[in-house]
This record gives structure tokens, sequence and C-alpha cells, in this order.
């Protein structure tokens, strides 16, 4: 069968001029891929494939042409000697081409890895960036944040009103608040923690030990109550609260103290015991001074009637004075009782203390030997008038300089003070002698009836008793401070009542 | 030890200059006749078709032909496919089974004759020789689908480089 020749002759020719062109073509597509990224395997993996096909349109077009040429021309001969190479060169493209495409599962798996890496890399490097662009910020920011906290934690540490005390086990201070120095007595020129031991201020080693052990056990003690010694010492009663810490700061295991000082609590305490017991000791006494006082009265009558129909001078008449004489003075002693325990409001007019403490001592320098007792007198003149009842502050004030009198003796100071306190509206009265003191274990009983130092028959022991239940009636308070063989002091503090008169006395 | 080694090293050099000198037929070694080529490069076409075959399924599953320039590169491997099996036809008839002679009359006609006379296996001939308009198409798609990636690629770098300066 003849057929035209020229559309096969056209489509080989222009299809491997075009082949040549458009593997060109792709290659340079292909390098341009590859120059954006050197690293991108499916960029290596097309331009290998855009290789093969180079070379397979290359010697597949030549091929084609030449044969042509040759057939044309009449060189038959040296088409036939081309002819395997061209064909050989065709075949070796086909597989290569093959080939490299059968490994595109492969490469695209590792191309995926690669950017699943690459990611990766990248937040790492953005967040080391971020990093490095931010750290000196970030250290300023942190660094003043550690600051304020470590400002904050050093105020606590500073104004805490309690002791805060950091120790070793052995109880070695590490450190020590100002308000533990001020507690344990050491002024500023003493903060010196060398060979200081806290074990050393308690009263009671015991306590310390029985600290210590529940420390280890429990790793913390909770209001432990102790006594500690301070440094001029005194006693001071504390509750301690501590704990173990095993923090890696610190190069050993340390135990931090929280030290609260109850010695004005419990003084307190103690007062409002004593007052309990005072307010009950008078309602007893007043009971029975009550009950006493009639039959007394009826008595003191019928004494007296008899005395009346009695010739004086006679045995029975001598008998009958001595019966109203002690019925008087039981009297009186019933009116001290009922005194203790009256709270109720009595007469009281603006009175000017000075001027009832020098008519109580006027009263006193006739009546006892003050001959070798030197009295000394400091009054605060800016102390105004008080609302008092005269005669009882009278009877108080009595009651204490004769006190004073007889533990003086025979030579000694009374010192008779006053002063005035703005703030919270009061005067002190201060009564103290040179005397032998109070002994510290009668000191929470001078106060209560009956009570009394003195010999049998010289006292009835309801001075002081009464003279405490006229301050308190007033709105005031009585106190004693005595240290054995150093004398006494007794205050009374009244309040300056506002329905009295100015404040300049 | 060391007489051993010159033995051996004696032994190598007469066999090998045995040979040399004293060539025959070694029969352990196949003789690669004429036919040899032609199953080469066939069976070359069978494995360039199957490994375009593999590499659409490979571009359909990973669903790389939803991106335009992938999907070219999809039909650059159809096309190639389809040149194979036109090829591998063409070389089969006048080749391998030599049924069909062409033979060139003048510079516009050709005469094409099969053994058994039959005029579409002649057309058929005819028309399998234009296979330029399967690898030309092939190229193309390849070079589009290039195309396209560049500018995929271009389009990526941009957005990365504003989402640096972003960032910076």
């Amino acid at each position: 069968m003849t057929l035209p020749f020229l559309p096969i002759w056209f489509v080989n020719l222009l299809g491997s001029i075009l082949m040549i062109i458009l593997s060109f073509m792709c290659l340079s597509k292909i390098v341009e891929l590859k120059k954006s990224d050197e690293s991108n395997v499916i960029w290596i993996y097309l331009f290998w494939i855009c290789c093969g096909f180079i070379a397979f349109a290359m010697s597949r077009s030549i091929g084609h042409i030449l044969k042509w040429h040759f057939l044309f021309s009449g060189s038959e001969s040296m088409w036939n000697i081309i002819r395997p190479y061209t064909g050989a060169v065709n075949t070796l493209m086909f597989i290569f081409v093959a080939s490299v495409t059968l490994f595109f599962e492969r490469i695209w798996k590792i191309h995926q890895q690669v950017i699943k890496d690459k990611q990766a890399l990248q937040s790492a490097h953005q967040e080391l960036l971020y990093l490095s662009q931010n750290l000196e910020n970030l250290v300023v920011e942190r660094t003043a944040s550690l600051a304020v906290s470590e400002s904050k934690y050093r105020r606590i540490f500073e104004v805490s009103r309690d002791m805060i005390l950091v120790a070793e086990k052995d109880g070695v201070i590490v450190d020590m608040n100002p308000a533990g120095y001020k507690m344990l007595g050491f002024n500023d020129a003493d903060r010196d923690l060398k060979q200081k031991r806290f074990n050393n201020f308690f009263a009671s080693e015991a306590d310390w030990k029985s600290i210590i052990s529940s420390i280890v056990k429990k790793g913390f003690v909770s209001n432990y109550e102790v006594t500690l010694k301070c440094s001029d010492g005194s006693d001071k009663r504390s509750l301690v609260s501590g704990g173990m810490d095993n923090s890696p700061p610190e190069k050993d295991d340390t135990i931090h103290f929280l030290v609260k000082d109850i010695e004005q609590r419990r003084l307190i305490e103690n007062q409002m015991a004593q007052t309990e017991k005072l307010a009950s000791i008078g309602q007893l006494s007043a009971g029975i001074a009550h009950a006493i006082n009639n039959p007394l009265g009826i008595i003191l009558g019928y004494a007296q009637m008899l005395i009346r129909d009695e010739d004086i001078g006679t045995e029975r008449y001598a008998d009958l004075k001595t019966i109203e004489k002690h019925v008087k003075s039981c009297r009186s002693v019933i009116e001290d009782l009922l005194s203790v325990a009256r709270s109720s409001p009595t007469a009281r007019d603006s009175v000017r203390i000075h001027e009832i403490i020098d008519g109580v001592l006027n009263f006193v320098e006739h009546h006892s030997e003050l001959y070798h007792i030197k009295i000394e007198k400091d009054y605060d003149m800016n102390t105004p008038p008080l609302l008092l009842n005269e005669k009882k502050t009278r009877q108080v004030l009595m009651n204490l300089i004769l006190n004073a009198t007889h533990a003086v003796g025979k030579s000694g100071t009374i010192r008779l003070s006053t002063a005035y306190n703005r703030g919270t509206r009061d005067v002190t009265i201060a009564v103290a002698d040179t005397g032998y003191g109070i002994e510290e274990k009668n000191l929470s009983r001078i106060f209560d009836p009956f009570f009394t130092t003195k010999p049998t028959g010289e006292g009835t022991g309801l001075g002081l008793s009464v003279s405490y239940g006229i301050i308190k009636n007033h709105g005031g308070h009585i106190s004693v401070d005595s240290m054995p063989g150093k004398g006494a002091t007794f205050t009374v503090v009244l309040p300056v009542n506002s329905n009295g008169a100015g404040d300049k006395g | 030890m060391r007489p051993i080694k010159n033995i051996i090293c004696r032994l190598f050099f007469f066999l090998t200059a045995a040979m040399v000198f004293s060539p025959d037929v070694v029969c352990a070694t196949q003789i690669h006749g004429m036919p040899e080529g032609i199953y080469v490069h066939q069976i070359a076409h069978l494995f360039f078709m199957i490994s375009m075959g593999f590499f659409i399924h490979w571009l359909r599953r990973r669903q790389l032909v939803k991106e335009t320039g992938w999907r070219y590169i999809q039909y650059m491997a159809f096309f190639f496919i389809l040149w194979n099996i036109d090829v591998f036809f063409l070389h089969l008839l006048d080749e391998q089974l030599g049924v069909i002679q062409v033979n060139l009359i003048d510079l516009t006609h050709i005469r094409i004759q099969s053994e058994s006379r039959m005029r579409a296996l002649e057309i058929f001939y005819y028309l399998a020789s234009l296979d330029y308009l399967f690898c030309v198409p092939a190229l193309f798609f390849l070079n589009l689908g290039l195309s396209h990636l560049v500018s995929e690629n271009h389009s990526q770098t941009a957005v990365s480089m504003r989402s640096r300066s972003d960032d910076q």
C-alpha cells in the first residue's frame, strides 16, 4: 500500500526539534527550582528525570534526523552503521528514566521527613532567636521580680513583731530578725551571732531537747510553750513553732523557728485571774458581812441599853463597855469588808489629788514618828482635778502611806509622785518606799482580804483589799512592784473623768 | 607462608599466559546474537511503561494530582505510556515479527506492505509511525507541570519571606 510520506517526515522532523527544545525547557525550569532550594530532594529527583529525557530526546531526535538525511541522500549504509548506536542509547535512556522514576515513592518519603525535620528545626530556631533577642529583657524581668520577692520576704522577716530565727540542728543561730534580738534583750551593738546558740536561751534544756526531738521525728513543732532567758537575766514565756528546711540552697538541714512572746499575755491573764479572785472573795465577804452586820447591830443596841441602866464604875458597866468596844470593832471590820465588795456609785466631787496627798501626809506626820523618814514629793503640776470620792480616796492614800511608813521602819525614804498621761487621760499616783519590800510569793496575795504579813493583832489584812475595792470602784487600778530588800512601789492609776474640771491642776 | 604465596602467584601467571596465547571456545560464556538487541529494546519499553504507571499510581495515592503542577506531570506519564504502547507495536510488527515491509518510493511516498496484505494493519502501521504525536505532548506536559511548580515555589517563598519579616 502506497501512502504519502510527507506527514511522517513532517511529524518526525518537527517532533524531533520540539523534543529537544521541550527537554531543554524542562531542564531550565528544574534548574531554577533546584537553585531555589539546593537541598530539596524532589527537585534533585526531577532534575535527574529531566537529564534522562534530554539524553533520550537528543539520541532519538538526532537519530531520526540523521536517518531521514541518510535515506534521502542514498547513504543507507551509513544509517545502518549508526542505527545500532542510536537504538542502544535510546534503550539505555528508557531504562535510566524508568529506573529513576521508580525511586519516586522513596524520594517523596524522604522529602516529607526532611520537611518535618526542617519545620522542627525552624521552630527550635525561632524559639532560640526569641530567647536570644529577649534574653536580656527576660533576665531583667526575672531579676526584678526576684528582687521584689526577696524584698517582700525580707520585709516580713525584718518587720515581724515575733522572733523569726534560723538555726542549725545543734542550735547554732544562722540568722535572726530584729524582733528576735529585741525579745532576747540585745541592743544594736550586740547583734553578732557568732558562737550564739538558741538552746542557750532556753531556761530548761529539756524544753530544747523536746523541741528538737519533735522536729526530727515529725518535721515540725507547733506552739510549744517555753521560758526563754533574756540577756539581762529576765525570763520570758514564749510559744515556739518550728519546722525543718531541707531545701537545696541550704548546705545543711536548718530549722526555721517562729517565737511568740506571751509574757505580757500571761501577766494580763494573771491579773485577770487575780481580779476575778478578788471579786469572788469580795462577794463572799459582802455576803458574810451583811449576815453578821444585823446581829451585831442588835448586840450593840442591847449592850448600849444595858450600859444606860448601869452605874458608871461598876464591874458590870466595865464588862458591857468591853462588849460595846469589840462589837464596834467588829462593825468596823464588817464596814471595811463591805467596802471591798461594794460597786455602787458613790458621791464624787472634783478634787485636787495633790491636796489630798498633802492632807494625808500632814495627818500621818502628826500621828506617827516620821522624824527619820525622808519624804520626797514629785508632783506633775499638769495633773487636772479628778472626779473622786474624797473621803475614800483619802482612805486609800492613808493605807498606802501608812504601809510605806511601816515598811521603811525607823529610817528610809518615801517617795510620792504623780504623773499625768495626756494620751491615755489618766493620772498615776505612785507611793514608793525603801523598805524591806514584798516577797515574790506574797505579791499575788497582797490584795487578798485578811492577808497580812504583820504580827497577829497589828493588822486586819483589809487595808489593801479595801483600797483595791475603792480604786476599782473609781474605774482605776492599783498594782504593786517590789523586789525583796529594795522596797516596794504601789501605783494607783485613776482616770481623768471628762465630767471633771479643766485639764490644768 | 612465603613459598606457598610464591607458588600461587606463579600458577596464576602461567594460567593467564596460556589463556592469552592459546584462545579457544569457552562454553560458559553466552553468545549474544542479533535478536537480543530488539528484545532488550522492547523490554526497556515495557519497563518504561510500567514505571510510568507506577508513577501515576503514587501521584494519585499521595493526592499530589490535586496540585496543578503534579497533575500535568501525571499527564506526561500518561502520554509516555501511550507512546510506549505505540512504538512497542511498531517494533513488534516490522523488526520483531517482520510482518511489515516499508520502502521509500520517492521523496513524497512510501510503500507499506504486510505479509498477509492486511490493509488495516498497513494503515495502523502508518498512523503508529506518527509516534511523536505522543512523546511531544508528554514533554510538553512535563514542561507545563514544571512551570507551575516554579510559580508555586515562587509564591511559597514570597509568603515565607513575608512571614519571616513579620516575625522580625
